[in-house]
């Protein structure tokens, strides 16, 4: 299956940890918030879509679940806009979608930009256009796979 | 990756998806809606949009003003919707200070979902109104919320109007 986030596999937490973990691999282990220079950078997620958490302020059970996110997003399959006449836009960015974009199709069939819908799979498993859960038709696969 | 982690469009885009709403509502506004085009061109993130309340319903011939906010993370992140000016409806769903219990603006948002889709779903609210009352926790709840409605953690239960 193609996917748009190369360099990751599935079910690497890693992903949770900010880019500068690999210079200094004891920051994110550390407790208490980060001198307040880096706060900028650090990666911020939402557990649910009106809770947003820098990476270091996760609970042990947030993690957890923006980790499966990663994994079942990455599930969904992708591909490049071959002008299909049924989606001409992205309703996110409200731009039309041209030939050679990268696209992802969610199990109801709806199209967006990868970047655009995968902003909005981080903070909520729904289709954007007609509410239908992502999860139920991908778990199955996903366990399978 | 970065698209993932920084959780928001880039400038480019959230400028040209609100240019775009901005000009289909300037030239197709739904019926008693208006946007001011001026003050939405100087500051992207700021508009007023002036509403009437539509023929034969309890607010017909009363003009509204709707303020729109708009965070770097729309449409990700709701609008902040508040009533604004002298004459705020008089609703079971709009506090006194201009704030709406609506579930679209917060719970049920989804960035599919437009200025244009929010204020035909306000102009619906007003117009299925039965009775012109404000909400019961009227006076406790302007007393003691934020500011910014989006930090009130509403109780959507009614679904009548």
């Amino acid at each position: 299956m193609g996917n748009c986030l190369k360099g990751s596999s599935a079910d690497d937490i890693s992903l949770l940890r900010g880019s500068e973990s690999t210079a200094d691999s004891s920051s994110s282990d550390q407790l208490g918030p980060p001198p307040p220079y880096r706060v900028e950078s650090l990666p911020v997620y939402y557990p649910s879509p009106n809770i947003s958490r820098p990476v270091t302020q996760l609970t042990e059970e947030e993690q957890v679940k923006i980790a499966k996110r990663l994994g079942l997003i990455q599930h969904l399959p992708t591909g490049i806009y071959d002008g299909c006449k049924k989606n001409r836009e992205c309703v996110i960015c409200m731009v039309e979608f041209q030939m050679e974009d990268c696209v992802r199709y969610l199990p109801c069939m709806h199209t967006y930009h990868v970047k655009c819908i995968d902003d909005w799979l981080m903070r909520s498993f729904t289709c954007p256009s007609c509410m239908e859960p992502v999860d139920a038709a991908l778990l199955t696969s996903y366990e399978t796979n | 990756m970065q698209s993932l982690k920084a959780g928001h469009l880039d400038a480019s885009r959230w400028e040209r998806r609100l240019q775009k709403e901005l000009m289909s509502l300037m030239k197709e506004p739904p019926p008693g809606v208006e946007v001011d085009g001026d003050q939405a061109e100087q500051n992207l993130s700021l508009w007023t949009v002036h509403m009437k309340g539509a023929e034969g319903t309890l607010y017909e011939g009363e003009s509204f003003q709707l303020q729109f906010k708009f965070s770097p993370k729309y449409p990700f992140d709701s609008p902040e919707v508040t009533f604004i000016g002298s004459n705020i409806p008089v609703h079971p769903h709009v506090y006194s200070n201009g704030h709406i219990c609506l579930s679209i603006l917060t719970d049920d948002w989804s960035p599919a979902l437009s200025v244009q889709s929010v204020c035909l779903s306000i102009v619906s609210m007003l117009s299925s109104c039965k009775e012109k009352k404000r909400p019961p926790d009227n006076s406790f709840y302007v007393k003691t919320c934020n500011k910014n409605p989006k930090k009130t953690k509403w109780w959507y239960h009614d679904d009548s109007v």
